[in-house]
This record gives C-alpha cells, sequence and structure tokens, in this order.
C-alpha cells in the first residue's frame, strides 16, 4: 500500500522535481563556476574546476593592483555614462510623455505612433552612420566627437527616448484627471501641475524605466565598441571582452573576478525590479 | 516677478544655445560636413520656434526630448541610406577639397641638386639651440637657427650674413654663439640629423657629412610641389611629369593614365546594391550569412520558448512545492548581464581546457570518438551558439509562459475533460493554441532582437570559424549585424563605409517586414481571441 503511494508520487509529481532540478543545475552552474573560480588558487582556465582546492582574494587584489589594466576605471565609466544617459532619459521621456498624456493638440496621434514606429529600429543598426557623423562632429566639436563619453551618451539618450516617452505617458494615463483639473481649478499651471501631481505620481513607472535604461547601456557593447578607442575611457563589456581576449586561458582568474564584480550589481538590481521589469509592460526589449 | 526671472533665464539659455550653433556652423561648412549642417539647422529651428514663441505649449515639453531622437536616430538613418549610395571606403574617405589640400602638400626632391656639398658650422646659442652656418659660395653665407621638420611652418628663413667672414675669408662668429667641434657634433649626431636650416619654402639644408679635422659639410635638398590644382578648370597639375591630370569618374585624380591616391568620396548609384545582388564573390558569402541570420534568430526563439514551456508546464501544478524557488533560481541567468555570461561560457566551452568536454569524456570514450572542438569548426560553433543562447533566453520564455498559463481560464480546461478529452489532447488542443495567441507578439519580438544579437555573436565566436575563399572577412556564425561591421570597422581590407551602408539598409528592411507581420498577426490574433 505504502510503496504504491510512492510510486504514484513519484509518477504524478516526483519527475517534475527531477526536470526542475535537471535546470536548477543547468541555469545555476556557470554562475557558480565563475563564482568559485574568481576566489580561487589556480589562475588558468586549464586547472580550472568548479570547487577549487583553496580560496584566496589574489585576482580581485591583481584587478586592483595592476596597472596595465584600469578595470576599476571602466567600471567607473559604466557607471557614470550609464547613470546620466539614464538620467537624462526618463527626465526627457517624463517631459514629453506628459504633453502626449495631457496637453492636448493637433498631431498628438501622429507624433505618438511616429514615436513607436522609430524605436520598433534599434538605434545601434544606424552605427555605421553614427561612427562616420561623429566622425564630422569630431572636427566641428571635438568635446563631443568620435572617442568622448559625451558623444556615446547623446547617443545613448536618442536611443530609448522614444520607446520611454511612449510608457511614461500610457502610465500617465491612468492617473485621474481629476486631480489636475481640481489644481487647475486652484489657479495652478502646467508646470505647477506636472512637477506636484502628475510627476511624483509616476514615481514608479519612471523608477522602473531608469533602472531598464541604465541595465541596457550598461551590457550595451557595439555602440562602445564603435565609439571608444582610448582604453582608458573603455566601458566595462570593452574593456573585458579587448583586453583580457589577448591570453583568455592563462588571464582565467583575473576574467573571473572582473565578471563577478560587474555583474553582481546589475544581478541585485534586476532581481529587485523583477517584477516590474518582466511585467509585461516592456517585453522583450530590454536585455542587450 | 516669478514669470520674468524664468523668461531671463530661458532667453540666456536659448542665446548660449544659439551662439554654440553660429559657432558650430562655419566649421561645419569649412569641412564640408553638409548632413552635419542639415542637422544643426533643423535643431536650431526647432528650438527657437519652440521656445520664442508662446503659441506651441505641447512643443516645450516634447522638444527637448525629441531633438536627440531626431539627431541620434532618424537622422543617421537618413544619412545611412545616403552613404549606402557613395563609394565611402579606404581611399576615398575625404572631400575632394580635402583631397586636393592634401596633395598640394606634397613634394618631391630634384634630383640634380643632390650632389653638392659645402662647408656647414654648427652652433649653439645660450639657450642650447642649435644655428647653421653654411659656406655656399662667395656671394651666399647662410645663417639660421636649425629646426626639426615640425617647426617649418613657423620660422624665418635663413639669412645671408657677410659678417660672419674677416677679410681673410675666415669664419668668424659673435661671441653669443658657441662652434661646436666635430667630436661635440659626433656626440649629438642624433639630434641633429633632425635639424634642417630653411633658405626658402621648398629649400633646406642638412648637415650631411661631420668631420671631426676640418668643417663638417652640408647638402641643400630641395623640394618641390608635386601638384598643383588650379581652381577655375579644375585641372590638377602634376608636376613630376609636367602633364595635366583628368578626373575619374571613381572619385579621383588620373595623372599620366594612372589614378592619383587618395581620391575622394562621390556617390555612385546603386552600385553597392548591385555589388549585392551580381557581385558572385561577395553575393556567395553574403547569402551564407543570410541564411544563417534567419536560422540563428529561429532556432534560438524556438528552442528557448520549448525549454521555458516544457519547465513551465512541468512545474505549474498546484500540488508541487518548492514553485517559488524554483522560480527565483531560473530567473538569475536573466539577471546577468549578456556580455559577462558569454564570457564564462567561452571559458566553459574552451576546446582544449573546457569542463564541458571534461564532463563529455565518458561519451567520447563510450563511443570512441574525437572531443569536439568547440568553436574550430562549423558545426559545433552554431550548436555552442544556440546553447548559449538557449541558456540566456530561457529564463524569460519560462516567466512569459507561466504568466500566459496561469491566464488562460480553468473553465476551458475543465469543460474538455467533462467532453473526454485526455490530459494531452486538452494540452495541445486547447492550452497550446491560446497560449500561443497570447505570447506570440513577443516571441516575434524575440526573434527580432535576436535578428541583431550582435552581442552574443561577436563576444562568443567573433563569426568564426572563418569563411575560406570569401573576398570579405566573414565567418560562419556572423549573422548580418557582424558581418557589417566586419566591412565597416575591422576588416582586414579597408573599411567599406558604403557597402556596409548598403547592408545596414537591407536589414532595416528585414526587421521593417518583421515588425509589419507582427502588427498584422497580434491583430489577427487578438480577434480570435476576442472570439472565444
Amino acid at each position: 500500500m505504502e510503496t504504491s503511494k510512492l510510486t504514484k508520487w513519484i509518477r504524478e509529481y516526483g519527475w517534475r522535481h527531477l526536470v526542475g532540478i535537471f535546470f536548477v543545475v543547468f541555469s545555476m552552474y556557470p554562475i557558480l563556476y565563475v563564482i568559485t573560480n574568481s576566489f580561487a588558487d589556480f589562475a588558468n582556465l586549464q586547472n580550472s574546476k568548479l570547487i577549487p582546492d583553496a580560496l584566496t582574494f589574489k585576482h580581485y587584489r591583481s584587478l586592483y593592483e595592476d596597472s596595465l589594466v584600469p578595470y576599476f576605471r571602466w567600471l567607473f565609466n559604466t557607471y557614470k555614462i550609464a547613470s546620466i544617459a539614464g538620467l537624462f532619459n526618463v527626465l526627457l521621456g517624463t517631459l514629453a510623455g506628459y504633453a502626449f498624456a495631457r496637453l492636448k493638440f493637433r498631431g498628438r496621434r501622429v507624433g505618438l505612433i511616429t514615436l513607436v514606429l522609430i524605436q520598433m529600429f534599434p538605434a545601434f543598426l544606424a552605427f555605421v552612420a553614427i561612427y562616420l557623423l561623429f566622425f564630422q562632429i569630431s572636427d566641428v566639436a571635438p568635446f563631443m566627437g568620435l572617442g568622448t563619453h559625451f558623444g556615446l551618451i547623446c547617443v545613448y539618450l536618442g536611443g530609448s527616448i522614444g520607446f520611454n516617452s511612449w510608457l511614461i505617458k500610457g502610465f500617465m494615463d491612468t492617473i485621474p484627471t481629476s486631480l489636475d483639473e481640481a489644481a487647475k481649478v486652484d489657479g495652478a499651471n502646467d508646470s505647477q501641475i506636472f512637477f506636484r501631481i502628475v510627476a511624483p505620481l509616476a514615481r514608479p513607472i519612471i523608477v522602473v524605466l531608469f533602472v531598464i535604461t541604465f541595465i541596457g547601456i550598461y551590457s550595451d557593447y557595439i555602440l562602445a565598441a564603435v565609439f571608444l578607442k582610448d582604453p582608458n575611457l573603455y566601458t566595462v563589456a570593452l574593456g573585458i571582452n579587448v583586453v583580457f581576449m589577448d591570453d583568455f586561458s592563462n588571464e582565467w582568474g583575473s576574467i573571473a573576478a572582473a565578471s563577478v564584480i560587474a555583474a553582481t550589481p546589475i544581478a541585485v538590481l534586476f532581481l529587485f525590479f523583477q517584477k516590474q521589469i518582466t511585467g509585461g509592460l516592456t517585453a522583450g526589449s530590454i536585455k542587450g | 516677478m516669478y514669470m520674468k526671472v524664468s523668461m531671463i533665464i530661458r532667453y540666456v539659455l536659448l542665446g548660449i544655445f544659439n551662439a554654440l550653433m553660429f559657432y558650430i556652423v562655419p566649421l561645419a561648412i569649412s569641412y564640408e560636413s553638409w548632413f552635419l549642417l542639415l542637422i544643426v539647422g533643423i535643431i536650431t529651428f526647432l528650438i527657437n520656434i519652440t521656445y520664442l514663441t508662446n503659441r506651441l505649449k505641447p512643443l516645450k515639453w516634447i522638444t527637448p526630448g525629441f531633438i536627440f531622437l531626431l539627431a541620434f536616430v532618424v537622422f543617421p538613418a537618413g544619412f545611412n541610406f545616403y552613404v549606402s549610395f557613395t563609394n565611402w571606403q579606404t581611399g576615398h574617405i575625404l572631400t575632394k577639397t580635402q583631397v586636393i589640400e592634401r596633395l598640394e602638400d606634397l613634394t618631391f626632391s630634384t634630383e640634380e641638386q643632390r650632389g653638392v656639398e659645402f662647408d656647414l658650422y654648427v652652433m649653439q646659442d645660450s639657450d642650447l639651440d642649435y644655428y647653421f652656418l653654411a659656406d655656399l659660395d662667395k656671394n651666399n653665407l647662410l645663417f639660421g637657427k636649425a629646426i626639426t621638420s615640425d617647426e617649418f611652418n613657423n620660422v624665418n628663413y635663413a639669412n645671408h650674413e657677410p659678417s660672419f667672414k674677416d677679410s681673410n675669408n675666415n669664419i668668424v662668429i659673435p661671441e653669443s654663439l658657441y662652434l661646436l667641434s666635430g667630436k661635440e657634433q659626433i656626440a649629438n649626431s642624433s639630434q641633429l640629423q633632425d635639424l634642417s636650416l630653411l633658405v626658402d619654402k621648398n629649400t633646406r639644408i642638412n648637415l650631411y657629412n661631420i668631420s671631426v679635422f676640418g668643417a663638417s659639410s652640408g647638402r641643400i635638398f630641395s623640394s618641390q610641389q608635386k601638384y598643383s590644382y588650379d581652381d577655375d578648370t579644375d585641372i590638377l597639375y602634376d608636376n613630376t611629369q609636367n602633364v595635366a591630370c583628368t578626373l575619374g569618374d571613381r572619385g579621383n585624380f588620373i595623372c599620366g593614365g594612372e589614378s592619383v591616391d587618395p581620391g575622394w568620396r562621390i556617390t555612385v548609384g546603386s552600385e553597392n546594391y548591385q555589388r549585392i545582388i551580381d557581385d558572385e564573390r561577395f553575393r556567395g558569402p553574403l547569402n551564407t550569412v543570410a541564411t544563417w541570420t534567419f536560422q540563428f534568430a529561429f532556432f534560438s526563439v524556438v528552442l528557448a520558448f520549448f525549454v521555458g514551456l516544457f519547465l513551465a508546464v512541468t512545474l505549474n501544478n498546484e500540488k508541487v512545492r518548492f514553485q517559488k524557488v524554483y522560480r527565483s533560481i531560473y530567473i538569475i541567468p536573466y539577471a546577468i548581464p549578456g556580455f559577462i555570461s558569454i564570457l564564462v561560457f567561452r571559458g566553459l566551452l574552451n576546446p582544449d581546457f573546457g569542463l564541458v568536454n571534461d564532463w563529455l569524456d565518458p561519451i567520447y570514450q563510450l563511443l570512441n570518438i574525437e572531443p569536439i572542438r568547440w568553436f574550430r569548426t562549423e558545426a559545433s560553433s552554431k550548436a555552442a551558439v544556440l546553447l548559449v543562447n538557449t541558456w540566456l533566453g530561457f529564463p524569460y520564455m519560462f516567466l512569459i509562459v507561466t504568466g500566459a498559463l496561469q491566464s488562460i481560464p480553468t473553465e476551458l480546461i475543465e469543460a474538455s475533460k467533462v467532453d473526454g478529452a485526455t490530459p494531452r489532447q486538452s494540452f495541445w488542443r486547447i492550452t497550446f493554441p491560446l497560449l500561443l495567441v497570447s505570447i506570440s507578439p513577443l516571441l516575434i519580438g524575440a526573434f527580432a532582437y535576436n535578428f541583431n544579437n550582435f552581442t552574443l555573436i561577436f563576444l562568443l565566436t567573433g563569426g568564426g570559424p572563418p569563411l575560406v575563399g570569401a573576398d570579405v572577412s566573414v565567418g560562419y556564425t556572423d549573422i548580418l549585424i557582424s558581418f557589417t561591421y566586419n566591412l565597416a570597422v575591422s576588416g582586414g581590407r579597408g573599411v567599406q563605409f558604403g557597402l556596409a551602408a548598403a547592408v545596414t539598409t537591407i536589414i532595416f528592411f528585414l526587421v521593417l517586414i518583421i515588425s509589419a507581420i507582427s502588427f498584422r498577426y497580434s491583430k489577427r490574433l487578438e480577434r480570435i481571441y476576442g472570439n472565444i
């Protein structure tokens, strides 16, 4: 009697757990592997294994001490670029979103549709033209030409502002207009309504879009590769992949440590906002 | 008062902006950056009509973001289209004016003066700067500061200084200068070698031979402008051969039957597109790449979708415990930045030291086969790309399928059970079609995303292994966008912006088609869904 119950459980649910556990191993193995290897006593790929014999911090220390590899500079560059571009992205997106959500004007519908159509094409597709354009800008305004962070930030800004305006507009539509009307009766003008009522209420979407934009820029490779030539100005994605690649197998320990440092904050941020990010509102459009 | 302050701020900012733009305009004209000029003009106009008048209120909110969209998304797309009709590539990077400037800077030396030698004295002043005194002949005793070629543009030419000789024809130098002996000259020879005394624009005197006993000797080097250009007739003269050069039809001057480098960029009509269609050596690789791009995007979505679906269906059962634990673990691959995960997989799959081959070793032994040489053969590279992309993509699919499954009304399943359907039948006939209805737009989105998944291909395989015998640098796992990147940025045979822009334009249209299908498909499905 007991055994048949067990067989029944296995047939009904046990295999489900087997499948579940198999995929736990599948998804976690590479992640655990890079974490343990970043603390491992071995430095090259040849000796690497999942569980090292001894743990050290030497790979982290060497990242810090190696003057030839400005790793923390790359990290700083990336945080700088992604946060400035992300911030202005949501700021300008919120302004535009407000106009589309609250102001009545001719061409509003056409404008919205154009915005969505434009953003269907990933901005990086025109990377040849972006390169040539900034090549010319380098002559005219060197402070934002090729190889500068300023220019790269401008490109990132253009890349997702339409999409963000659209989503912010959608969220603002759900904020009841009765609030603004009450304020209007009290004599508030458009900018007061925006700063005092609509923008504060739209904060959840603004925060989520900032996080999404930030992660997207953090993970970008192609535009940074087209733009940045000076290793000191690299972003972390570019730096790790350009500089360590020459001696991949022997640099394995440093690569693992660099990967853990670069990935952890982003993974934490992502998991924290996971529900909102995957909540369908941005389906399929993030992840770079 | 409040309004006034804000108005002042607004006009000050507007003034600064306009000043900057007016500073850029002449520069853009001088560099012949017409497209840049166009965008600067449009933005300046837009900002001014937005903030100078009070009529266009909504624009005040929209313009700041819109100019970035315009300048860095819309405009590059148009510019890209234009570039695809030019021969903008290595050897044709500059404009015609820039090419002429560069050609006019070129010089050549005439042979006959090479033999003439004369006495040359080397001196130093108290600042340790060098001076040359060249005793050419009775009438020419040239003196001046000796300079390196970097300083040629901003220094005076040598003067005739008869005062350096006394009546007996002996050299006398003033107190302020020190005459270097032959030994001292040898000690500083590496520095002295680079110095010249400029006689005029095209003639200079260099130290030729250092002598320890007598005076050192110098030689005259004369150079002439190699090409001169006549603006009015648009003719370039080649002074070495004494011929007038004709204009070639590829954006080159042709002198004596040979085209001169560099050339300039010109519009070449549909030539780049024709090359894509007609040129066998280019079309072959492009076909391979395009086919693989579609296969890669399709199989990436299908694999990730079915893994996600299988997992979601397996775990989507109220009586399965630890569902939350499973879910929070499966999402972790999705949270790691792609460029990091790809790097880790490069290590795991490494054909020589990677762990994957270690695990597979028993299987290799059992079947008595060679270990897989990951990334070194076509099949293994493609398999690696798809494997890694499945790892990267299945969490997303798992999440959306789980969400969709939970939103399917249970009455439908119950009803089918009552009608006598087996669980399998009710899944494939009811659940699965409904699932597809709700997530197919997302699947098409994922397809479009992978269609241009540059990061994965470029960082995992670099497009390799290389496709041998192709006219361009291309590999078996290259997709269209990484192929284009090679053409434009890192191709082995120079950069080919025009051709790369043409391929990008084609990708634009493919994305357009995919998006159009997505729109129509999701509308049709909504109708079906609405009828249930």
